[in-house]
């Protein structure tokens, strides 16, 4: 069976997608406050150096993630 | 207690996001007038500044930590929504200034309009508008203040544009306060929040409905509220059925339902972000094996511009304070008056100048990178090897200040969401070694270390030198792996940070952060430092009863049996004096504890004296060892000379019953490994208990810094002798 989401680990370099929502409510609550918000674009630019966390760009802003934090945050496929 | 002035005058704060460029408007406003938490009854550490309107009146500006909203995940976040919400804070402003990046407007307005859910009188300041018109983005200012309902101002803090604007702007609020009458919130509760409101309205009299809900949400740790508060809020929170995360979730996106269009309406943006600068820095600077190379090259600046470009500025303090002593010795002749003056009050300024240069060529370093927004990659880049050790990628920034002092790095966890790994980056920040180990590390290193080449290249000193810092930052790390095993707590824990643009620092700021660390510096430590110089002159000057007179005359005796010439006599006489001073009997007390790390009492002296503030211990020998009027050779630039003579008496010292020579390998070292793991700072530990809130944790600090660098000694002067 098809999944009907992706996360940002699943992201290539220099892939987007729109985000459907966010998982975990107490990111949730960190991340809209960013202006991480539901149908915004996410655009994935880099891994960090040791892995485990991803460089993202959301408008025009940077924003860096956790594994955990990127891998809340369901993006359309 | 003292009456402040600045409680009087009206409170003006500063709010915004993080990277808005608050800092710039707040060092523009205020200038050199600016300090830290000088409110009475305080606990959290603030700065203010007085700031001066053009009709000549004043106001006390307040710098609020940046926040994306009202509902926090760190306690600097913390901090805003408490003051916020509480009108009976000393910090709860008149009049805000809301500071917003107007390139991304629509990600700044959330905690504005919160802000005036609250019912504050708000100036929306429209700040790098210089840069928005550069990317060719036309705001219409008057639109937004019509949709918003308040003043709306585009400055730039960079250029100073149009600051005297927000000025009269602010004055005008400051002396017509909005009428409460007016009060138009801007989200709509929704039918639960409104009975919530409702009930705690009725039950705490708290009459904005936007201040009850978010008491609501934060009562568990808001620190104003009573104990039966608490529980009557708990009780509204179970039979209302209150959902606090789903809440604040849907209250944030309704926000931006309703101000994202007013934003699109009023501000018209180009197209698209084209690549820019910082995209093409950031392929080479968070790359995968370039980014921590150039980190790691950025680190070895810093460590030579501590080792090898502050020694100049240093000698140079150094050599004018012994003219200066040398001066006021022959000025005032012999006596005790000119012996406190120039062993006592000179030597111990000395010895808190002598650091200046050393704290503000790093703080300046830090604070370019920080500035630049260099410091946010490398947490990004680092924060999976942090965690490893139960810290956060933001703990990097509190490790690498705290290779110029632990108090101002201990300060910037404050960032930290998690309260474990803030916890464990406090603990574990004095590890590093601050500057004030350096002098220890010179003085011990020149006298234990000699001056050869290993493999050809290396300084074998030098390498020393490198690995005392290796020491350091290695113990830090282990000591949060163990204190990671140990806590284990299940809070969440965030990385979630913004990478600002890059851009050129702005020098008004990083003169300001140096210039401000530097007086932090000299007021609380020095202090110490100053008053631990003059008690332990007085301590190694006087004696109990007759004893340094009884001293002295069979120390003449004795040295006339010997016929020693008449300096050996002097030399003699004075090591008589000291012992048979308060100082020499409280160190050979004090010797049996120390002997197995292979110390003498005078050492153990050093050791008492600098338990307050380490960076005493160079000078306490000095004067232990009789220096102050003969430090000698002023002329010799190339050397430090005080340090010099200093090293040449210490080679010499023997222990009293054994006549064996006290400065050995296996001694430097284990004293050098001492003074790299011992918490031996009051500035530190106030600080530790404060940004904890309570001693425990200040004194676990010093018992366990004190015990792992007592058996470190040991074992290392074991294995060395």
């Amino acid at each position: 069976m098809q999944r009907r989401y992706r996360t940002i680990p699943d992201l290539k370099t220099n892939e987007s997608a729109r985000t459907i929502s966010i998982t975990d409510a107490t990111l949730a609550c960190k991340l809209t406050a960013m202006g991480v918000l539901p149908g915004t674009r996410i655009e994935m630019v880099r891994t960090s150096p040791f892995g485990k966390a991803y460089y993202i760009k959301v408008d025009g802003i940077r924003i860096a993630l956790r594994e955990e934090e990127a891998a809340s945050i369901l993006l359309e496929v | 207690m003292m009456w402040k002035e600045e409680d009087r005058l009206p409170k003006v704060g500063m709010v915004g996001n993080p990277n808005a460029g608050k800092s710039t408007v707040f060092n523009l406003l205020t200038g050199l007038r600016q300090h830290t938490g000088n409110f009475p009854g305080v606990t959290v550490e603030i700065k203010t500044g007085r700031m001066r309107f053009p009709s000549g009146s004043e106001a006390t500006l307040i710098d609020f930590p940046g926040t994306y909203s009202l509902y926090p995940t760190s306690s600097d976040e913390k901090l805003v929504a408490a003051v916020m919400t509480n009108p009976a804070d000393t910090f709860f402003p008149d009049a805000l200034i809301y500071i917003a990046d107007v390139t991304h407007l629509e990600r700044h307005l959330l905690l504005l309009t919160q802000l005036l859910d609250l019912n504050l009188p708000v100036i929306l300041a429209l700040n790098m508008s210089d840069t928005a018109s550069e990317m060719g983005i036309k705001v219409n200012a008057a639109k937004l203040s019509d949709q918003l309902g308040l003043p709306v101002i585009s400055i730039s803090g960079r250029k100073e544009d149009n600051i005297q604007r927000l000025l009269s702007e602010l004055e005008k609020m400051l002396k017509a306060p909005e009428k409460a009458s007016e009060y138009k919130p801007f989200y709509k509760l929704t039918d639960q929040e409104k009975q919530i409101t409702d009930a705690i309205r009725h039950n705490l009299s708290i009459e904005n409905p936007y201040r009850a809900l978010l008491i609501l949400h934060h009562h568990q740790w808001l620190p104003f509220l009573k104990k039966q508060q608490k529980e009557v809020l708990d009780a509204i929170a179970i039979t209302k059925d209150f959902q606090s995360l789903r809440t604040q979730v849907d209250e944030t996106l309704d926000r931006y339902d309703k101000f994202m269009p007013i934003v699109r309406e009023s501000i018209h943006q180009p197209p698209a972000f084209p690549s820019t600068t910082t995209d093409k820095l950031d392929a080479v600077l968070t790359h995968r094996i370039g980014g921590p190379v150039i980190f790691i090259a950025v680190m070895l600046l810093i460590f030579q511009a501590i080792f090898d470009w502050s020694g100049y500025p240093m000698d140079a303090i150094e050599n004018g304070f012994g003219l200066l002593s040398e001066w006021v010795a022959s000025a005032l002749g012999e006596g005790w008056f000119t012996e406190l003056l120039t062993d006592g009050i000179l030597a111990g300024m000395s010895g808190i100048l002598v650091f200046v240069p050393q704290i503000a060529l790093l703080f300046l370093l830090i604070s370019i990178l920080e500035e630049v927004g260099y410091m946010a990659r490398v947490v990004f880049m680092f924060d999976k090897t942090m965690r490893r050790f139960g810290m956060n990628g933001r703990s990097v920034i509190s490790l690498i200040s705290g290779s110029a002092c632990a108090v101002p790095a201990i300060m910037s966890s404050r960032t930290i969401g998690n309260w474990q790994e803030r916890l464990i980056t406090i603990m574990v920040t004095p590890f590093v070694s601050c500057s004030a180990r350096i002098p220890v590390y010179l003085v011990l290193i020149g006298l234990a270390v000699p001056a050869v080449k290993v493999g050809g290249i290396f300084n074998a000193q030098s390498l020393v030198f490198g690995s005392m810092y290796a020491l350091g930052v290695l113990t830090a790390f282990l000591a949060g792996w163990a204190m990671k095993k140990w806590l284990r707590t299940r809070e969440p824990s965030f990385l979630a940070i913004e990478l600002p643009e890059y851009r050129m620092p702005h020098w008004k700021n990083v003169w300001l952060s140096v210039w401000e660390k530097v007086v932090a510096f000299v007021a609380g430590a020095g202090k110490i430092i100053l008053v631990v110089s003059i008690v332990l002159w007085a301590m190694s000057r006087f004696g109990p009863g007759n004893a340094i007179s009884d001293a002295t005359l069979t120390a003449h005796q004795e040295a006339r049996e010997m016929r020693l010439d008449s300096t050996q006599t002097e030399d003699f006489v004075q090591q008589r004096r000291l012992e048979a001073s308060f100082a020499g009997q409280m160190g050979k007390s004090f010797e049996p504890l120390i002997r197995p790390l292979g110390y003498d009492w005078k050492i153990g002296i050093a050791l008492l004296t600098s338990f307050a503030a380490r960076e005493v211990f160079t000078g306490t020998l000095a004067v232990l060892y009789n220096m102050g009027s003969e430090e000698g050779d002023i002329n010799d630039r190339t050397e430090n000379a005080a340090k010099a003579t200093l090293r040449s008496k210490m080679k010499v010292e023997t222990f009293s019953d054994t006549g064996q020579p006290v400065y050995t390998l296996a001694t430097a070292l284990s004293l050098l490994v001492f003074y790299a793991l011992a918490m031996q700072c009051f500035s530190t530990l106030a600080v530790v208990r404060r940004e904890t809130g309570s001693w425990k944790w200040a004194a676990m600090q010093f018992v366990a810094m004190s015990l792992l660098a007592y058996f470190g000694a040991w074992a290392v002067y074991r294995i060395f002798s």
